[in-house]
Formats: structure tokens, C-alpha cells, sequence
């Protein structure tokens, strides 16, 4: 089936199988910042924004965005590189495989919030719940996002 | 999943109209618990676009479309009010955000998932269900039967009045599937207590309600628990009483 929706905010006309979902479709199309996790909708490595809103694209149908807007880790690079450096500059940066669904994680939490440098760290730990990361123990990374929320605010 | 046809109705009633042709279509809601499946579906009829992502408020209660996400209960002004706020409640601590904004009340409630948080919360509250064809109907007559094939369900309404709510469950980790979970509401016309995850679906518990005094030992007594990966029976009997006392003591308070 074909399916035409807005990809990091570009018209983007592609061919994918009814039956995919979308991180399939994502990767076969080298958008590969988008990583294979759980495939069960667990971990949020796969995590994009639809229509603004987070979302597994592990267990989003690709038919299902025609029509809609998409963004991943290629659609926002200021803020990923920002978000990024914070990480390493923290130590919270290792593996890295969970890092592109955390920035669009971060990303979303920042745009739907009014003042994202007053978010508290219940709120914010709340928010991050679903983003799953087996080497940091967290630590590091909510010291990376509180510093990258400050620099941005 | 295998999929043959494609197919994103931009109506309730052209979805009808899809589900007539095709017989053996699925429908996909939020998706997120069908794709977990290997199953192969000739057509399958997506209802993101049919307009039924709302909440409202009427004249008759707090609407719920069948598109709503879990995460509209959380963010939604309206569903926040109602009711001490229950809804949100029970769906807070489900997987994550990303999870919450797929899934869905319409795709929670027509798949009678026996572990469901919210469908414990919607019993409690006393919420009907209204289906294309079937019509509208109590969620406990709903739960009692599968529904017909080719129908759709449209959307969960609440009573006007919310009353005082209360929220209780217990999970092995923070965002695990409850070994057991309870809501109460008491409004004007009585206390009404449901519990599910036994691990059978959610029953209401009418005799621990009208004793509410003893309703912990009275919910354990009435229904039936077993035994599952999470918890025994005998274990889930046990907490029953403590979560249910709670949840009764705090909304009598």
C-alpha cells in the first residue's frame, strides 16, 4: 500500500506492507535512529513522535501514518546534539541503543510543557517511565536531562 | 501480524459499512496488543481516523470515544475532575507515555482483558457501553458476552455525577501488570466496589458494598481468585481484603 505522510517535515510518498509497523518501515527507509528494541512495545528505543505525541512505532501499523506527520531523531538535530552532549558530559551515555527514543522522549516532555526547566524530578521521572536503559541505572541520565532542561529554558 | 488490505474508515459509519463487506476483518483500536499476536488477517479496518478520539462532556455524563487514549484520561481536564480523578489513576503506572498514547478506552474495553486496570475503574463507576449496531447497554452486560462480530463499539459513557473515588492496586514492579486491583465509588445512591486481575475479569462486589464495614473480608468471600505467573489465588485472596478495605475506607472518609 502507499502511503503519503509528513516525515521530519518533508512530503514523504512511500510503499510499505499492510502488515508492518512502522519502525519496520522506518529502518527498511535507513531512517535507523529508530532502534529494534523489545519489539513488544516495553523498552521505548523505538520511540517517535506522532502528530507531536510519543509513541513505539514498534506497535504503530505504517498504514496507519498516511495522512499524519512523523518525527524522529533526524527530524530534530539541534536538540538531539544539545541532549546529547549533556549525556556525555554526565557519563550517561554508554551503549547508546536507548538514546535516540530517550531524545524523543525528552523532546515531546519539553514541547508539551509550559516552563520544561521548572519540571520537578517526580514529574520528569514519571514522563521517562517507559524509556528503559540497561547500563546507566538512570542516574546519569536525569542529571543529563535536568542540565539540558536548564540550558534550554 | 500479517495483513492483507489496509484499510482507515474516516467514520464510525464507514467503518460499519467496511466491516459489513469484509466478514472476517479485525479491527484494530490501538493496535498495541493485536500486533503482539502472529496472526494473518485478510482486511484489517484502523479507527484512528474515525473521529472517535474524544472526550466530551453531555448532558448524559463524561463521554469516552472508543479512540480516546490513556493518555487523554491523564491530560484531560474533564476526566481529571471526575471522580477524584480515578481514571488517570488507574491507567498512571501503565508501561510508559509511549505506550499511553496508543492505547486506547474502545480497544481496553472490546477485548475484555481480564488483567485490564481500566476496566475495573469503568465498573466501578458504572459505565455503559454503546456499540454500532447493539446499542447501549451496561459494561457488565457487555462483559458478560462477546460481542457480535462486524460490530464496533463507539464509545464509554459515565454518569454525570463522579462522586468520591478511590484507587488501589498492588504490582510486582512499578510498571507491571496489577497482581490484583480495586476501585470504589460512593455517590449519593450507594458504594460500589469492583475488583479484577484475580487473575478472571473484574467483577463488581455487591455484598462487600452493602457492608461496607466489613467490606475487605466481605469482596474475599464473594469472589472467586487463581492462580497465575503473578500471584496464587490464596495470595491475591489475602490482599484483596487489605486493598479493598482501603479503598473503601478512603472514600468514606
Amino acid at each position: 500500500m502507499r502511503i503519503r505522510f509528513d516525515l521530519n517535515g518533508r512530503d514523504t510518498t512511500w510503499e510499505v506492507d499492510p502488515g508492518e509497523t512502522l519502525l519496520e518501515a522506518l529502518r527498511r527507509h535507513e531512517i535507523t535512529s529508530v532502534k529494534y528494541g523489545c519489539d513488544t512495545a516495553s523498552c521505548s528505543a523505538c520511540t517517535v513522535l506522532l502528530d507531536g505525541d510519543p509513541v513505539p512505532a514498534c506497535a504503530v501499523p505504517a498504514g496507519r501514518v498516511d495522512g499524519h506527520a512523523v518525527l524522529t531523531v533526524e527530524g530534530v538535530p539541534d536538540e538531539a546534539r544539545r541532549l546529547g552532549e549533556a549525556m556525555a558530559g554526565e557519563g550517561a551515555d554508554q551503549c547508546g541503543f536507548c538514546s535516540p527514543g530517550l531524545v524523543m522522549s525528552v523532546v515531546a516532555m519539553c514541547r508539551t510543557s509550559d516552563a520544561p526547566g521548572e519540571l520537578d524530578d517526580e514529574t520528569i521521572a514519571e514522563y521517562l517511565a517507559g524509556n528503559l536503559c540497561r547500563c546507566s541505572g538512570y542516574v546519569s541520565q536525569a542529571r543529563a536531562i535536568r542540565r539540558y532542561l536548564e540550558a534550554s529554558s | 501480524m500479517a495483513v492483507r488490505t489496509y484499510l482507515k474508515p474516516a467514520s464510525l459509519s464507514e467503518a460499519a459499512a467496511l466491516l459489513a463487506e469484509h466478514e472476517r476483518a479485525v479491527i484494530v483500536g490501538g493496535g498495541a496488543y493485536l500486533r503482539l499476536g502472529a496472526r494473518s488477517f485478510d482486511v484489517a479496518v484502523d479507527l484512528f481516523d474515525a473521529g472517535l478520539d474524544y472526550v466530551r462532556e453531555t448532558d448524559d455524563g463524561l463521554e469516552l470515544g472508543a479512540m480516546a487514549t490513556y493518555r487523554m484520561l491523564e491530560t484531560d481536564p474533564a476526566v481529571r475532575a471526575y471522580a477524584d480523578g480515578l481514571l488517570a489513576q488507574s491507567v498512571a503506572r501503565i508501561v510508559g507515555v509511549q505506550m499511553r498514547n496508543i492505547v486506547t478506552v474502545g480497544g481496553t474495553v472490546f477485548g475484555r482483558y481480564a488483567f485490564s486496570n481500566l476496566t475495573t475503574a469503568l465498573l466501578a463507576l458504572g459505565a455503559d457501553v454503546t456499540l454500532h449496531h447493539a446499542g447501549r447497554m451496561t459494561l457488565e452486560t457487555f462483559l458478560a458476552r462477546k460481542p457480535a462480530a462486524g460490530d464496533i463499539l463507539a464509545s464509554v459513557t459515565l454518569p454525570a455525577e463522579g462522586g468520591r473515588a478511590a484507587w488501589q492496586e498492588l504490582t510486582r514492579t512499578c510498571n507491571d501488570f496489577a497482581v490484583l486491583n480495586v476501585a470504589a465509588v460512593r455517590r449519593d445512591d450507594g458504594l460500589r466496589i469492583a475488583v479484577g486481575a484475580r487473575p478472571g475479569m473484574a467483577r463488581l462486589c455487591p455484598e462487600a458494598a452493602a457492608a461496607p464495614a466489613r467490606a475487605g473480608e466481605t469482596a474475599a468471600a464473594e469472589l472467586d481468585f487463581g492462580d497465575d505467573v503473578r500471584a496464587s489465588a490464596d495470595y491475591r485472596r489475602a490482599i484483596c481484603r487489605v486493598l479493598v478495605a482501603r479503598a473503601v475506607e478512603e472514600v468514606l472518609s
